[in-house]
């Protein structure tokens, strides 16, 4: 053993290791850095930006630029239809998961994994082409609003009175439904896109629920909704909050599903640092400050999530 | 009641295929644009985005070179990480975990946007070679998943046997350590694959408009409106995940990479 450290092979592990490490810490630290180190520089007109020390671009976030003569909270806005958009999505998502994953997990083993195929192929399958599949399905020459028009859907809707309530929803036109762009169509496309997530998430802690908890339930005459509601409820209780959380994280960066489907004055924090960092504004400084909030935001999710885990873990 | 939960699971199965089948379907336009149900059924658009325009057979040899090279990348990485992991739990492999882990947990815009920075700064923007690098950083948390469930599920007195008749370290971990975690390291290289195809907003931001993958082509395109050739694009990305998972469930435990116990069948 004390050859070790002469042995070449040794060294040449220990070389390979170094390398990693450094790597590692240059590729996942260094980006972060630098998008709080550019949060505090500053934008100059006409040309890019420059190093610097403010807090302007704070300041701008959370009160706006003429701070203290006027204040303006559209980014904190910005934020906050961030957090709207993926705590609906993220938990209507949960919602209906649950019971289809409930199910999944008391199929035989290779039904599962045919199953699992399905729901891996359509996880991974790029928020690009969820985003265009569901704008065919919306839009209002093609899809649903015609469906509902060729129908007589729409006739009879306006008929019973209801089509006025959908109007006043912002989800129809004078003539006929419309989903684009609205509410409903952007929370819908964003639980589509963290659908599969949930039930892969889910599906770990109800596939090691212990069947005899609820056979012995079932011996002592409990109904299957008794036993859900008493049994199975409780016993997930932690892994349903920590998904949910999860999926939020997940859902608070959406960029494509809200551009084409959130109307122009619900946008999201993503879709204004990609036009500051990228688009039309150039705003360097500010997209970045705008991402350490969303960074801040998350990561304090995701610390919840961390102890929600923890807490379940412990006997 | 029974029933009535399988009723529920194929509903929620006939929604969730409800777009795809939707963009699938569109592909067979003749026309220049999309409707649904198609016009005029024809099978050109395949023929545009595999041999004829050249944007698509571009678009298409990038996405490809990405990610295969940032799925070996990332399972090149996630190996010692992950081996550290289960031989030793020391410190280091724990940060280097936890630190690999990162990039995949927090919102992808915010990584992308660092990620355009550093490579402005190091010379790497717009350069294939970022691309690889970025993607691979950002999926590696994938392989370190699975590779560490493949470690866990070795015998460790089949490692004990080995030693006591002989075998040193080095033959131990050729024979008893690699064979036994090999099917979770092709898992994990083909989630990295798989995800990195699809992925949009990190390539979006180390590309630099300077290459396009296909996901990026199509995004390009989404102001001019639909094409069917986009679709065509969509059930190519479609059919190789769905080849890839199944390869996997038929030779991997899928339902154990997925966390289901491993001792109910």
């Amino acid at each position: 053993m004390n050859t070790a450290s002469h042995d070449p092979r040794a060294l040449l592990r220990k070389t390979a290791m170094t390398v990693l490490t450094t790597f590692i810490i240059v590729l996942c630290v260094a980006p972060f850095l630098l998008v709080l180190a550019i949060s505090f520089g500053r934008k100059v007109e006409g040309a890019a930006w420059v190093w610097d020390f403010t807090f302007a671009n704070y300041q701008r976030f959370f009160v706006g630029t003429l701070w203290p003569d006027e204040v303006t909270f559209l980014y904190l806005q910005q934020l906050s239809y961030s957090f709207y958009f993926a705590l609906i999505a993220s938990i209507f998502a949960v919602l209906t998961a649950l019971p289809f994953t409930l199910t999944l997990s008391k199929l035989s083993r290779n039904a599962q994994a045919a199953w699992l195929v399905f729901i891996m192929s359509s996880l991974s399958l790029s928020e690009v082409f969820i985003v265009m599949g569901w704008d065919i399905l919306l839009s209002n020459n093609s899809g649903l609003p015609k469906l509902f028009r060729e129908t007589g859907l729409t006739q009879w809707l306006k008929d019973v009175g209801w089509f006025q309530t959908l109007r006043d929803w912002g989800l129809a036109n004078p003539r006929n439904v419309k989903f684009k762009t609205s509410d409903f169509a952007t929370v819908l496309t964003m639980s589509y896109l963290v659908w599969p997530y949930a039930v892969i998430l889910l599906y770990p802690a109800l596939s090691r629920l212990d069947p005899s908890l609820s056979e012995a339930a079932r011996t002592m005459g409990a109904g299957r909704w008794t036993i859900t509601r008493t049994v199975t409820l409780p016993s997930i209780r932690l892994p349903l909050l920590g998904t949910t959380l999860l999926l939020f994280v997940f859902l608070l960066g959406t960029y494509v599903a809200v551009t084409v489907f959130a109307a122009p004055h619900k946008q999201t924090v993503a879709v204004a640092i990609y036009s500051n960092v990228r688009g039309s504004n150039l705003n360097a400084p500010f997209g970045s400050a705008q991402a350490i909030m969303l960074l801040i935001s998350a990561s304090f999710c995701l610390y919840l999530g961390h102890l929600l885990n923890k807490k379940a873990e412990a006997p | 009641m029974r029933i009535g939960s399988m009723i529920y699971m194929w509903l929620s199965a006939l929604v969730l295929a409800m777009p795809i089948f939707v963009v699938c379907a569109a592909a067979l336009n003749s026309g220049r644009s999309m409707f649904f149900p198609p016009r005029e059924p024809t099978l050109a658009r395949f023929k545009e985005f595999f041999i004829s325009e050249p944007i698509w057979t571009e678009a298409l040899m990038n996405s490809i070179i990405v990610a295969f090279g940032a799925a070996s990348l990332a399972v090149l990485m996630a190996w010692p990480i992950a081996y550290m992991l289960w031989s030793s739990g020391s410190k280091l492999s724990k940060i280097l975990a936890g630190l690999g882990s990162m990039p995949f947990a927090v919102p992808p815009i915010v990584f992308g946007v660092g990620l355009g920075f550093f490579w402005a700064f190091t010379g790497g923007l717009g350069e294939m070679w970022a691309g690889i690098i970025s993607h691979a950083v950002l999926l590696m948390a994938l392989p370190i998943v699975t590779i560490s469930i493949g470690l866990q599920s070795i015998d460790r007195s089949h490692l004990n046997a080995a030693a006591t008749m002989g075998a040193t370290d080095q033959v131990a971990f050729r024979t008893v350590v690699l064979p036994q975690t090999i099917p979770y390291s092709i898992s994990g290289f083909f989630f990295v694959l798989v995800l990195s195809f699809n992925e949009f907003i990190v390539i979006f931001f180390v590309s630099a408009s300077s290459y396009a993958t296909v996901t990026l082509q199509i995004f390009n395109s989404l102001r001019n409106g639909y094409t069917p050739t986009m679709a065509v694009a969509a059930i190519t990305f479609l059919s190789v995940s769905i080849i890839v998972f199944a390869a996997v469930a038929r030779w991997g435990d899928l339902p154990r990479l997925m966390g289901a116990d491993p001792t109910r069948k």
